[in-house]
């Protein structure tokens, strides 16, 4: 991130390529069609860029990029909301992220949607927490919240999340 | 966090799962797409003073321009005030500056940590000014209660209004996502700033003029710097 505010293209080059899938995943979580997904991150480099002189070389860098990119989702769900409410609605419906993306293990499948399923909020926490790796103390950051919130929301996913793989695998036996 | 062999292999599932989602590639073109954007406009910057240099500017502001104010205004409201009420509506709106001021900071990096929320700064300060004057102050009105309050109503105005302009001017060098929250914290800080001037500046330092012309004009200039966050979303953001 240093080598990046001194305008250095290697390291610019560097963390596009590490940071941009687990963003798209971020992005491809809030139940958004691939197209928009993408489209959000491009949104998301852009406010990274311009915003990368408030980035401290003393501060974990995930929570940084994680506060603009859910500024960035929450920003586009307010102007699809806006939009939607303007426009006269038709049959097509629109593609999903995860009929586009390649397919993981049946399990694996069962829990994305379960992941899907989620409350917004739950479901932001439990991708920052399991696949950006990012630390509850990390979450709260880029959330603006408590680690306390954090934790209990983690929770509840967790709960929620247990509860229906339990039932799904009652099912199937 | 989990003992039963059930929920290690729930822990374990959505490790799994959290690792191949991370493994996810991004295409080419999206990459080239978004390294070209960027590299184009690829400059070296400065990064932002820590977060207390940050909170001290917006203090050094608040300071200098509310005894700026006060020194070349009326200061009928320093000779009418007991010391009681000066020392203790100076402690007030000092930490109602204190609080504003470092919300402000904290906005203007992503990912701070904010200690405490807006909300929380909110009430403190709402409470602290109107409980402030509700208990220290006297409760009697004059008959010209209305002729006597809106020009206060109208100073307030005046002095908050440049007061956000200026502190707006200080925010603008982070990046300001907040919308709503950035402009009534930034609101906020012009506000206590107004409040101070007034105080001092003031000729009728009785309860019910205070609460009603003082703290009713404050609490609408805070709802109308959020929405004048909200609405200037766009404009503001990086």
């Amino acid at each position: 991130m240093t080598r990046y505010q001194r305008a250095d293209p290697a390291a610019l080059d560097e963390l596009v390529r590490r940071i941009s899938p687990p963003l798209l995943r971020y992005f491809g979580a809030s139940r958004v069609g691939w197209n928009d997904a993408e489209d959000l991150l491009q949104d998301c480099w852009i406010r990274i860029h311009r915003s990368r002189h408030t980035y401290r070389t003393s501060e974990p860098v995930m929570p940084w990029i994680y506060a603009i990119a859910r500024h960035t989702r929450l920003d586009a769900y307010r102007k699809r909301r806006r939009l939607e409410s303007r426009e006269v609605l038709v049959a097509a419906l629109p593609e999903h992220l995860h009929q586009t993306v390649p397919q993981a293990a049946p399990e694996q499948d069962a829990l994305e949607h379960l992941v899907a399923s989620l409350p917004e909020s739950q479901r932001e926490v439990i991708v920052m927490l399991k696949v950006a790796g990012m630390s509850l103390e990390e979450v709260a950051k880029a959330t603006s919240s408590t680690v306390g919130a954090v934790k209990q929301k983690a929770h509840r996913a967790y709960a929620t999340l247990r509860r229906a793989l339990g039932k799904d695998q009652g099912n199937a036996r | 966090m989990q003992d039963s062999p059930q929920d290690a292999a729930f822990e374990r599932q959505l490790e799994t799962w959290g690792a191949s989602q991370s493994d996810a590639e991004l295409s080419p073109e999206i990459r080239r797409k978004v390294q070209g954007i960027l590299t184009s406009s690829l400059t070296p910057v400065k990064p932002l003073p820590s977060q207390s240099r940050l909170t001290l500017a917006f203090l050094a502001v608040f300071v200098a321009c509310t005894v700026g104010l006060i020194a070349i205004m009326d200061k009928a409201g320093f000779h009418l005030m007991t010391e009681a009420q000066m020392a203790s509506m100076a402690a007030i709106l000092a930490g109602g500056g204190i609080l504003f001021s470092l919300i402000v900071a904290w906005d203007m990096v992503p990912g701070s940590r904010q200690r405490f929320p807006l909300s929380l700064v909110l009430a403190l300060s709402g409470f602290g000014v109107l409980g402030g004057i509700a208990l220290l102050f006297p409760w009697r009105t004059s008959g010209a209660f209305v002729s006597e309050g809106w020009p206060c109503a109208v100073m307030e105005l005046m002095i908050a209004v440049p007061g956000a302009a200026v502190f707006w001017l200080l925010a603008r060098r982070g990046a300001l996502f907040g919308g709503a929250g950035v402009g009534a914290a930034v609101g906020g800080l012009a506000v206590v700033l107004a409040l101070a001037v007034l105080q001092f500046r003031c000729m009728f330092q009785q309860a019910p003029h205070l609460l009603v012309w003082h703290g009713g004009t404050a609490a609408i200039l805070i709802g109308l710097g959020a929405l004048i966050g909200e609405w200037r979303r766009d404009r503001w953001m990086p």
